[in-house]
């Protein structure tokens, strides 16, 4: 009985750390070309299922396919967002200031929302979502198994990006050492951009995925910036590889702690393992050198 | 009347006195106020508007001084709230001594709160303050054999059988005297020793402590001394509103806003928050009238956040003072001779 409990409580925490993994990976793009702690991303993750939502019940077509037009938008928004906003800061006080910046954003945003689309929660429906598969006494529903899905396959297109090709390599090269990418003729500017815009075209496709996994309301983006900063500090701030194993960490132990002892201690976990890490080890468990003083 | 070194601090004078006097004739209008509010709305408005200056000024304790932003004062706000009500509703304690018992647990759960926190700086230091907000207001949601979760929590009034009025009145007065009392430990503080090496952390951190500035047990002080002062707001909150919820007093927002008014005034000054407070709160409080319990006021908060960070980010002080100078006589060069005197003198030396 127990047993099939925490089967079950281990398969969902893999299937929703996926997706945990698919969105701290846009805040360590971030992180990683401008040293910004984007505090807005979960706003624009509530945006970007609000716009499926509106895209969906408007014209009807399928929530996955509404991100042929809700991610190219969201990767202009981003490129935006730099350019206009971010760009602006004083680099003296980048650090702070851009925190402060993209919290007024997820404001806009939340109350933007919440004026648009009233307070009252939303979700999305469709057929085949509701279904699961059994493995065993396990089931797999197939929500999250699309969500898993698509975060894996995100997450391995921005592997194959970022390794593979001439932008991934310039990009790698902007985080590493922006001056030097600069003396070796990279347009660090322009690579800043696309990869801010890359980071908010994640947090569409993570819209749109939520909107089939739970029901959303404008101000729940605050329990995901928690989650999401338990993610990326545990993993080392501008780590990758870290975040990933941080997702897929915390979201096992939440799900068996959600199974055992319910909803409150599962979100509490997160600030836990967020001043637990600080505490003991503030780069994080694979920050290195770049994670030091932020 | 020669000219001598002590005339640079002669001209000065009069100027310091001029500020003192505004900066008392401030305080005797203000305390005017609520005789001077034509009616009871004013008065509750104005009880507001004094609490967010109080809020604010307290903030900038830590964000002035160090430069350490956090938006999860909220937290400390709410903490302050909930433990003097919780306190005078289940042990009958009267509310002063509430009060105190309050703000002295919440300053101790802030020390330990900021040795955690303070480890870590710029950006993670605002994750983490943000982060300490949301768990409390959870917490405080879920432990609803203690807080009554979101059913709320009634505190009962300081004098039982007073007008709302006259309450209004009162917690003005309270909420009055706790700002000039944070007031003056910033400027105490501004002044100090301690207050030298909180700037020096501020400027440099590393470059602090290499000259021997114990920058971690500053750091705490502050943030301790910080949360205290927003934690009797609270406690004062819980009493003259009577009812507490933990989505209100632990709201992001009430943080958002106190670091919002500390940037717009300047938080480099003493009276900057106050500034802030006095331009933001009726504001909002105008906005909530026009339009009504809408999600319109977080947009307004966004916004001015948003626009003071981009175009403002040192305040509305340092602005004006700028301009003041642009308008007022130039500054004095090295040498008190126009161009033209000094072509004219050059010509009678032969070259």
């Amino acid at each position: 009985m127990s047993g099939t409990l925490l089967a079950q409580g281990l398969v969902l925490g893999i299937l929703t750390g996926g997706l945990y993994a698919l969105l701290a990976s846009g805040l360590t793009l971030y992180f990683g070309v401008m040293k910004v702690v984007m505090v807005a991303h979960p706003a624009f993750l509530f945006l970007a299922a609000y716009a499926t939502y509106a895209l969906h019940t408007a014209t009807g077509i399928d929530p996955l396919l509404t991100t042929v037009v809700t991610v190219p938008t969201f990767f202009a928004l981003g490129v935006a967002v730099q350019r206009l906003l971010v760009a602006r800061l004083a680099p003296e006080s980048l650090a702070t200031m851009s925190v402060l910046l993209t919290f007024a954003l997820a404001l806009l945003i939340e109350g933007g929302l919440g004026v648009v689309a009233t307070g009252s929660y939303r979700s999305v429906t469709v057929d085949y979502a509701s279904q699961a598969l059994r493995l065993g006494s396990v089931a797999l529903p197939a929500d999250r198994l699309i969500a898993f899905g698509v975060a894996a396959v995100t997450l391995g297109g921005l592997f194959v990006v970022l390794r593979l090709t001439r932008f991934g390599r310039a990009l790698r090269a902007t985080i590493s050492h922006a001056t030097a990418a600069r003396l070796v003729g990279i347009d660090t500017d322009r690579v800043t951009a696309i990869g801010f815009g890359i980071g908010l075209a994640t947090a569409a496709l993570g819209g749109a995925v939520l909107s089939l996994i739970s029901p959303f309301f404008p101000a729940a983006h605050w329990a995901w910036i928690g989650r999401l900063m338990a993610v990326i500090v545990v993993g080392g701030l501008g780590s990758v590889q870290g975040a990933a194993v941080a997702a897929l960490l915390l979201g096992v132990l939440e799900a068996l702690l959600q199974v055992t002892w319910g909803a409150t201690p599962a979100a509490l976990l997160f600030y836990a393992f967020l001043f637990a890490t600080l505490l003991v080890r503030p780069q994080g468990l694979f920050g290195g050198r770049l994670a030091q003083r932020f | 009347m020669a000219v001598s070194p002590s005339a640079s601090s002669g001209t000065a004078a009069p100027g310091r006195l001029a500020g003192r006097a505004a900066f008392v004739a401030g305080g005797l209008l203000l305390a005017a106020y609520p005789w001077a509010a034509p009616n009871a709305y004013l008065r509750y408005a104005g009880v507001l508007v004094v609490l967010y200056a109080a809020l604010s000024t307290a903030w900038n304790l830590v964000g002035g001084f160090t430069g350490y932003i956090s938006l999860g004062h909220a937290a400390f706000f709410g903490l302050g709230a909930y433990a003097t009500g919780i306190l005078v509703v289940r042990t009958g304690l009267p509310h002063a001594l509430a009060l105190v018992l309050a703000v002295a647990g919440v300053t101790a759960f802030a020390a330990a709160v900021g040795v955690a926190a303070v480890r870590v700086r710029g950006s993670s230091f605002v994750i983490v303050s943000i982060a300490l907000v949301s768990m409390t207001n959870l917490v405080a949601q879920n432990a609803r054999w203690l807080t009554g979760g979101s059913s709320g929590l009634r505190v009962p009034p300081l004098v039982e059988g007073l007008s709302r009025t006259a309450n209004h009145v009162v917690f003005f007065y309270l909420f009055l005297a706790l700002l000039g009392l944070v007031l003056a430990t910033w400027w105490a503080v501004d002044r100090s020793r301690f207050g030298a090496g909180l700037k020096a952390i501020r400027e440099d951190e590393d470059k602090a402590e290499s000259l021997g500035v114990p920058t971690t047990a500053y750091k705490v002080v502050a943030y301790a001394a910080s949360a205290a002062f927003v934690a009797a707001a609270g406690g004062l909150y819980g009493i003259w509103f009577g009812s507490l919820d933990p989505i209100f007093v632990f709201s992001i927002v009430i943080g958002a806003n106190m670091v919002l008014m500390a940037l717009l005034g300047g938080m480099r000054f003493l009276l900057g928050p106050l500034l802030g407070a006095f331009l933001v709160a009726p504001a909002s409080e105008y906005f909530l009238l026009a339009y009504g319990e809408s999600q319109l006021h977080i947009v307004l908060s966004g916004a001015l956040l948003a626009v003071v960070v981009l175009f403002l980010p040192d305040g509305i002080i340092p602005a004006l003072r700028a301009t003041w100078r642009r308008r007022g006589p130039r500054a004095a060069s090295i040498q008190e001779r126009s161009a033209a005197e000094l072509a004219a003198a050059r010509e009678e030396v032969p070259a």
